[in-house]
C-alpha cells in the first residue's frame, strides 16, 4: 500500500497521471481502508483532493495526540465514518501532580458530537482525559454497538460509572480501566454484568481497590469462553484465583490479585496445577504482596512468558533470582529495585531475548533507606540482554562510564529514560557532570526516539542531543542545564521532536521565543518553573495565532513570572474551558 | 552528630539554621526566585560545593525518634506533603504517577484485612553499627525462628568484618514506645505491637564485658 502510493506520487508522466485521476473513487477507498498507520493515512490525504476525499471516507480509526488540537466539530465534519477514536487530554506531568485540578480534557463534548455523528462508534480509549459517571451512562446508553472502553491514567469518576457500561453495553469485548484516580466506592458494578453477557474478551480491575462480589467474577469468566485478558484486583485471594484459572484456561494475560495468604498444602496443589493448566498465558501482573513460598506454583507457566510485571511485588533478588531462571523468554520486564544489582545480574544471565526493562523505585521519598539498584545492575542487563532498546531505570547513583559501557553493549535504545534520583546528581566518582553519559547515548543510538535526562548537566548535553538525536520525539528534562542555549540547541537540533517537557531548568525568554517556528511541528511544549516572563509569552501567542499559549499561575506569585507554560499547536482556537487558573493568552 | 546528604547544588543563599534547600516547589510563594537566583553560576569539579539537602541534628521529635535521640528533619521551606503520607522534598519528583505512589503506600501500612488473610506490615530494622537500615515485611513471618533466620541472612553481609561468635539480639519498640525483647510475648501480639526492630550486640543488652 505503501510503495503504491508513493510510486502514484513521483510519477512525472501525464498519461500515468491521466489514469490516476479516473481511478474510481470506490476502488480507492477500498485499497486505503487496509492502511491502518496513522501516518501513512496522513501521507496519503495530502497526496491530491481526490486522495484526501478517499481516505476521509474510508478512515474508521482516529488518533488524537492532544484533544484540544482539535474541536469535535472539525473531527466529525472531516470524517463520517469513524468507529474507532482514541484521545489523550493533560500534559503528561498531570501524572506528578503538575497540573492544576479541574484543568480541562472533559471527554464529554467529544460524547454528544460522536452520538451524532458516530452513533456506531464501537472503541474510545482515553489517556488523560476527565471522565465523569454522568459521561459514562451516556456512553453506555447512547452506542449500542459500543465494544471497546480503555480507560488509561483518567479521573473524574466512580464505580458507578462502570456499572452502567456493564449494565448497558451488551456487545462489550473490553474493559481496561487503568491507572485511574478515581472513587472506588463498591465493587457492584462487577455484578451489573447480565447473565446472558457473553462477549468479553478483554478485563482488567487491577488497579481497583474495592472487594467484588467473586461468585459474580466467577459466573461471568465461565460464560465468557472467549476471555483472553484477566487483570484482577488485589481483593481476590490465591484460592479466587484459582478457582477463576479453572474456569479460563484459554486465558492468555493475567494479573493476579493478592498473592499472599495462608495456604496448606492441598490448596497450593491445586493452585500451581491451576497454572500448569493454562497453558497459553504470556503475560503475568499483579503479584501483591507475593511470599516467596507461593511463587514456585508459577514456574512452569513462566517459561512462556513474554512480559513480566512484578512492579507490585517488593521481591528481595535472592527470590527474584530464583523466579528468573524460569523466565528464558522474557522480552518485557518490569520490577521494583528491591531486587536489586543482583536480581538484575540474574535478569542478564537468563533472559537473552529481553527487550523492554523498568526498574521503579520502591521507597522514592525515603532518604534513610538506601538501596535498591546501581549503574551496576544496568551494566549486568547490557551486557547478557543485547536486545533491550526501551529501558526506564530509577536509580541513586551513575556514572558516565556506565551509561558509555551500556549503549555500547545495546545501541538499538529507541527510549532511554533514566531518572538519577537526586536532583542535579554529578557522576558519583569522578564527580563530573553526567553530559558524556547522555552524549554517548545520543551518539551511539541513532534510531532513539524518547529521551529522559537526570543528573548534573550543563548545555553541553543538550549540544549532543541537538548535534546527534536526529530521530528523537519526545524529550523530558528537569533541574539541568545552564543557559538558554541549552534549549535553544535541542529546538534547533531535533528535527523530528514532538513533545518537550522541562521543569525547574535556567531556560528564559530567549530560549522560549527561540522556537517560535518550530512549535508548529511539534505537538506540545511544557515549561515549569523556568525563567520564564508572561510578556515572552504574549509575545509568543500574538506571533503565532495557530498555537495556544496556556499560562497555569500559582497563587502569590509574581506576576510577571510564568509559572507553568502549556503551549500546543492546535486548529480549534483557544479553549473555552480552562479553569480560571489557567489564561489563554 | 551531623550527618549530610550531599547534593551537588551549591545554595548561595546563605542557608539559615537549618534551611539548606534551593529547588523551588509549589508552595515555595514567598520566596520566589528566579532558577538563577536560586542556583547561581556555579562552576563544576574543583569549586564544586557539596551543599546539605537534610540536616540531621535536634531534639527528638515524637513521631521518628531512634534511640539515638538523632532526629530527620525536613529543614527546608518547601516540603509539600504528599496527602499519602509519602513525603516528597520536591513535589512530583521523581516522577512516579500517584496512582503507583498510592500502591507502593497502601502496601506498607496495616490495613483493615478479610479474616484468614494477611496484610502487609513493614518495619524498618536496624543493626547496632551498621549505618544502613532495611526494610521487612512482618506478615511474612510465622514465628520468631523465621523472622530471625530471615534477618541473619539479610545482615550477614554486614557481618563480614566481625569476629566470629559475636551473638546478637533482637529488639522491638512497641506501640508505647519501650523497647523490648523479642520471643518475650507470643508472636501474635509481638505482631500487633511492633513498631521497629533492631539488632543489638548482646554485650550492649547484657552489659557483659
Amino acid at each position: 500500500m505503501e510503495s503504491e502510493s508513493k510510486r502514484k506520487k513521483e510519477s512525472p508522466n501525464t498519461a500515468e497521471l491521466a489514469v490516476t485521476a479516473s481511478f474510481p473513487d470506490e476502488v480507492l477507498e477500498i485499497v486505503l481502508s487496509l492502511l491502518t498507520s496513522h501516518r501513512d493515512r496522513s501521507s496519503v490525504s495530502l497526496v491530491c483532493k481526490d486522495w484526501y476525499r478517499a481516505e476521509r471516507w474510508s478512515r474508521t480509526q482516529v488518533f488524537i495526540g492532544n484533544c484540544y488540537s482539535v474541536s469535535p466539530e472539525i473531527l466529525t465534519r472531516r470524517f463520517p465514518n469513524i468507529r474507532s477514536v482514541t484521545l489523550k487530554g493533560k500534559p503528561r506531568f498531570s501524572d506528578f501532580n503538575l497540573v492544576p485540578p479541574n484543568w480541562g480534557a472533559d471527554i464529554h463534548a467529544w460524547l454528544v458530537a460522536f452520538a451524532v455523528k458516530y452513533p456506531f462508534l464501537e472503541e474510545l480509549r482515553l489517556k488523560r482525559m476527565a471522565v465523569s459517571d454522568e459521561s459514562l451512562e451516556f456512553l453506555a446508553s447512547n452506542f449500542p454497538n459500543f465494544k471497546l472502553l480503555s480507560l488509561l491514567s483518567c479521573d473524574g469518576f466512580s464505580t458507578d460509572g462502570l456499572a452502567a457500561i456493564a449494565t448497558h453495553c451488551k456487545n462489550l469485548t473490553e474493559l481496561d480501566i487503568q491507572e485511574n484516580g478515581i472513587e472506588d466506592s463498591s465493587g457492584s458494578w462487577l455484578s451489573c454484568f447480565p447473565e446472558s453477557f457473553t462477549s468479553l474478551e478483554v478485563l482488567n480491575f487491577a488497579n481497583l481497590t474495592s472487594e467484588v462480589n467473586t461468585d459474580a467474577l466467577e459466573r461471568l469468566v465461565s460464560r465468557c469462553k472467549s476471555l483472553k485478558v484477566l487483570k484482577v484486583n488485589k481483593s481476590i485471594s490465591l484460592e479466587q484465583l484459582q478457582r477463576l484459572l479453572v474456569r479460563a484456561p484459554q486465558l492468555e494475560e493475567l494479573g493476579t490479585g493478592s498473592f499472599l495468604q495462608d495456604l496448606t498444602a492441598r490448596p497450593y496443589a491445586d493452585l500451581e496445577s491451576a497454572f500448569n493448566n493454562c497453558k497459553n498465558i504470556h503475560t503475568l501482573s499483579g503479584l501483591w504482596e507475593a511470599v516467596p513460598l507461593y511463587l514456585p506454583a508459577l514456574y512452569n507457566s513462566c517459561a512462556n512468558l513474554t512480559f513480566l510485571n512484578l512492579s507490585y511485588t517488593a521481591l528481595q533478588s535472592g527470590e527474584f533470582a530464583k523466579l528468573v531462571v524460569h523466565c528464558p523468554r522474557l522480552r518485557r520486564l518490569w520490577v521494583l529495585d528491591t531486587v536489586e544489582d543482583k536480581g538484575l545480574e540474574a535478569v542478564g544471565s537468563n533472559c537473552p531475548l529481553l527487550e523492554e526493562l523498568r526498574v521503579f523505585p520502591a521507597d522514592p521519598f525515603d532518604e534513610e533507606i538506601i538501596h535498591g539498584v546501581t549503574e551496576e545492575g544496568f551494566v549486568a542487563v547490557s551486557f547478557g540482554c543485547r536486545r533491550l532498546h526501551y529501558v526506564l531505570y530509577f536509580c541513586r547513583q551513575m556514572t558516565n562510564a556506565a551509561v558509555a559501557t551500556i549503549v555500547q553493549n545495546c545501541p538499538n535504545f529507541t527510549h532511554f529514560r533514566l531518572c538519577i534520583m537526586t536532583p542535579g546528581l554529578p557522576d558519583y566518582l569522578t564527580n563530573e557532570p553526567m553530559d558524556e553519559a547522555f552524549g554517548a547515548v545520543v551518539k551511539t543510538c541513532s534510531k532513539l526516539q524518547r529521551l529522559s535526562v537526570s543528573g548534573l548537566l550543563t548545555d553541553l548535553t543538550f549540544e549532543y542531543i541537538g548535534k546527534y538525536a536526529k530521530n528523537l520525539e519526545t524529550l523530558s528534562v528537569a533541574f539541568a542545564g545552564r543557559s538558554d542555549r541549552g534549549m535553544q540547541c535541542v529546538l534547533e537540533g531535533c528535527p523530528k521532536l514532538r513533545k518537550l517537557e522541562i521543569r525547574d531548568c535556567p531556560f528564559g525568554n530567549e530560549a522560549l521565543l527561540s522556537g517560535l517556528e518550530k512549535y508548529e511541528s511539534m505537538r506540545s511544549l511544557w515549561m515549569s518553573a523556568c525563567n520564564v516572563t508572561m510578556n515572552a509569552c504574549r509575545r509568543l501567542a500574538k506571533q503565532m495565532p495557530r498555537l495556544n499559549v496556556e499560562v497555569m499561575k500559582e497563587d502569590g506569585s509574581d506576576d510577571s513570572q510564568a509559572d507553568k507554560v502549556y503551549i500546543y499547536r492546535t486548529v480549534a482556537g483557544p479553549r473555552r474551558d480552562a479553569p480560571p487558573s489557567v489564561l489563554t493568552l | 552528630m551531623e550527618l549530610q546528604l550531599g547534593l551537588a547544588l551549591p545554595n548561595h543563599n546563605n542557608p539559615s539554621a537549618g534551611n539548606g534547600v534551593g529547588f523551588k516547589s509549589r508552595k515555595d510563594a514567598a520566596n520566589k526566585r528566579s532558577f538563577q537566583e536560586a542556583f547561581g553560576n556555579y562552576k563544576i569539579r574543583d569549586e564544586l560545593q557539596m551543599m546539605p539537602l537534610l540536616l540531621w541534628s535536634g531534639p527528638p521529635d515524637e513521631e521518628d525518634d531512634d534511640r539515638k535521640g538523632q532526629k530527620k528533619r525536613n529543614s527546608c521551606n518547601n516540603i509539600n506533603k504528599n496527602e499519602e503520607e509519602g513525603e516528597e522534598l520536591v513535589v512530583g519528583w521523581p516522577p512516579i504517577q500517584s496512582w503507583r505512589k498510592k500502591s507502593l503506600l497502601h502496601g506498607q501500612h496495616p490495613q483493615q484485612g478479610q479474616v484468614g488473610r494477611r496484610v502487609s506490615k513493614f518495619v524498618k530494622v536496624k543493626m547496632e553499627g551498621v549505618g544502613i537500615a532495611r526494610k521487612i515485611n512482618l506478615s511474612l513471618y510465622n514465628s520468631f525462628e523465621t523472622l530471625a533466620n530471615s534477618l541473619i541472612h539479610m545482615f550477614a553481609t554486614y557481618q563480614k568484618s566481625e569476629k566470629r561468635g559475636v551473638r546478637y539480639t533482637l529488639t522491638y519498640q512497641d506501640k508505647e514506645g519501650d523497647w523490648l525483647i523479642a520471643g518475650d510475648v507470643p508472636w501474635q501480639t509481638f505482631i500487633e505491637s511492633v513498631q521497629r526492630l533492631e539488632i543489638l550486640r548482646c554485650g550492649a543488652v547484657e552489659s557483659r564485658p
